[in-house]
């Protein structure tokens, strides 16, 4: 799951690089962000801090 | 990392919520560590705090050293926020423009404290929340109306979105008076419902008297959450919300700068869960700090938002007043449990004639007593240097022969669990205040002179 959470992250992240500015997709791309750091905190977190 | 199909039913994260208690806490202080830093790095008060303690990141090298770090109090929070950026002042951490949710405190204590929040911030409340509506039994399948009106306080804000995320139907019953949220209520056959322990009584009264509704009856509400007051602990308090409605209730607990920190589970196990995946709680001996670990000793409790960002809460001395629980719970979550949830607040109880009292005794005892409305209020005076204290009841007008017994019995039961003796007036039914929020039944007046 950790590596597909990491594979969202850098999706979302590259589609904000591509947009150069458009607002529908930079603040979308803000809101999965937040979602995707929900993931991390209740399964990437686990791994990362060697839980 | 594999779980079972029934502890997905069962936990909103079972990988978390079922961690050894070790684990939990080698979590907690990675997660402490990062955010300690981030805000070092990020707030002047942080860093100024910090710095005065003689203390940096590097310094936190153990769980043990958390309690090294200095707590912060609401008070410092009301002198952060008069400098700058404005409104919020500088322990904020976060761009001002990536700030999305304003929200306050209610003032009970004192100046409103201002809280920001980014979207990552929102998403956090409602994750904390949807943590405790799915150890409560939300499901998809419920349609959860919210008697809320939705306004600057944080309150059932969170609980709107946590109650989303796990999918379930939202009602907002926004600015609708209390019959036509009754109303609504039974038009939409809403199964679940959140609200102050005081507004869940004063609706089920409302229904009976002005609409003929019986709630456990006529309504479909099944299960119901509180907030905001400590009575869905109270368990007097809680048997009569119960059975009004006919449904199950349960406690959380939080606060605007914390957030949903703690919360009951199915298991109505007579206590709270803490969230320890959300939150580091500490419970610390008033009045020397030291940090109580063993069950049966009460203390007050200091908390740690460990993921929240914009504004962060770190050794947040809520002033609650909490005890351990000896006793696991029977849902199979390591959360640890707070006996009995939240007993008080340090700076609400109060010695009177030389006894230390909570004011949820009183009401523990007051609807306790068959034939008494839910409404009291208790003043504290001081006659010629003695505490004098006066318990104002309503009896119902049904139970007006059994008048007699009714106060005997009160003012037995108020003896036995509070230690004092108390002046008892009865007022004519419905004439002492009503709340829909927080209610504001003690009122200690020996300060005023």
């Amino acid at each position: 799951m950790d590596t597909r959470i990491k594979a969202i992250k850098k999706a979302a992240q590259e589609l904000k690089d591509l947009s150069k500015g458009i607002p529908a997709v930079d603040c979308n791309v803000g809101r999965i962000l937040a979602s995707v750091k929900m993931l991390e905190i209740n399964i990437s977190d686990l791994l990362t801090y060697r839980i | 990392m594999k779980t079972s199909k029934k502890e997905s039913e069962t936990y909103w994260n079972p990988l978390v919520e079922t961690l050894p208690m070790e684990r939990l806490r080698d979590l907690q202080f990675k997660k402490f560590k990062k955010i300690f830093e981030w805000a070092y790095k990020r707030s002047k008060f942080h860093r100024r705090l910090y710095q005065e303690a003689g203390l940096q990141p590097r310094d936190i090298k153990s769980y043990e050293d958390i309690a090294k770090v200095p707590k912060v109090e609401k008070s410092m929070m009301r002198d952060i926020q008069k400098k700058d950026p404005f409104p919020y002042g500088d322990a904020l951490c976060v761009p001002l423009e990536e700030v999305t949710e304003f929200r306050q405190t209610s003032g009970t204590t004192g100046t409103p404290v201002y809280q920001p929040d980014t979207w990552q911030d929102w998403e956090w409340w409602s994750e904390a929340w949807a943590y405790l509506l799915y150890a409560q039994g939300y499901r998809k399948t419920d349609r959860v109306f919210l008697p809320f009106g939705y306004n600057i306080f944080v309150a059932f804000w969170a609980g709107h979105y946590g109650a989303e995320k796990i999918g379930c139907e939202v009602v907002p019953g926004g600015v609708l008076d209390t019959e036509a949220r009754i109303l609504k209520i039974q038009e939409l056959r809403a199964t679940a419902m959140m609200a102050t322990p005081t507004y869940v009584l004063g609706m089920a009264d409302a229904a009976k008297k002005k609409l003929g509704i019986d709630p456990a009856r006529d309504l479909s509400i099944r299960k119901i959450t509180c907030a905001g007051e400590p009575g869905a602990s109270i368990p007097s308090t809680k048997k009569r919300m119960e059975e009004a409605w006919g449904a199950k209730v349960y406690d959380h607990v939080g606060a605007t700068e914390i957030g949903a920190w703690g919360f009951e589970c199915v298991a109505q196990p007579g206590g709270l869960h803490v969230n320890e995946a959300l939150f580091l709680t500490q419970l610390e001996d008033i009045e020397s700090g030291e940090i109580i670990e063993e069950p049966g000793r009460r203390g007050k409790i200091v908390i740690t938002a460990l993921d929240r960002i914009a504004q962060p809460c770190i050794r947040f001395d809520s002033k609650d007043v909490a005890e351990w629980s000896k006793d696991p719970c029977p849902c199979g979550r390591t959360f640890r449990l707070i006996k009995g949830g939240v007993v008080g607040r340090a700076d609400d109880i109060t010695k009177i004639k030389g006894v230390l009292l909570a004011p949820s005794a009183i009401e523990e005892v007051v609807l306790s007593i068959q034939g008494l409305s839910n409404e009291f209020e208790v003043v504290v005076t001081k006659k010629e240097d003695l505490d004098d204290i006066t318990l104002k009841v309503e009896i119902l007008p049904d139970e007006e022969r059994n008048r007699e017994t009714i106060l005997s019995q009160l003012k037995d039961q108020l003896r036995l669990k509070t230690n004092l003796g108390y002046n008892i007036e009865v007022h004519p039914c419905l004439s002492l205040p009503r709340y829909e929020i927080k209610a504001k039944r003690f009122k200690d007046l020996r300060k005023q002179g």
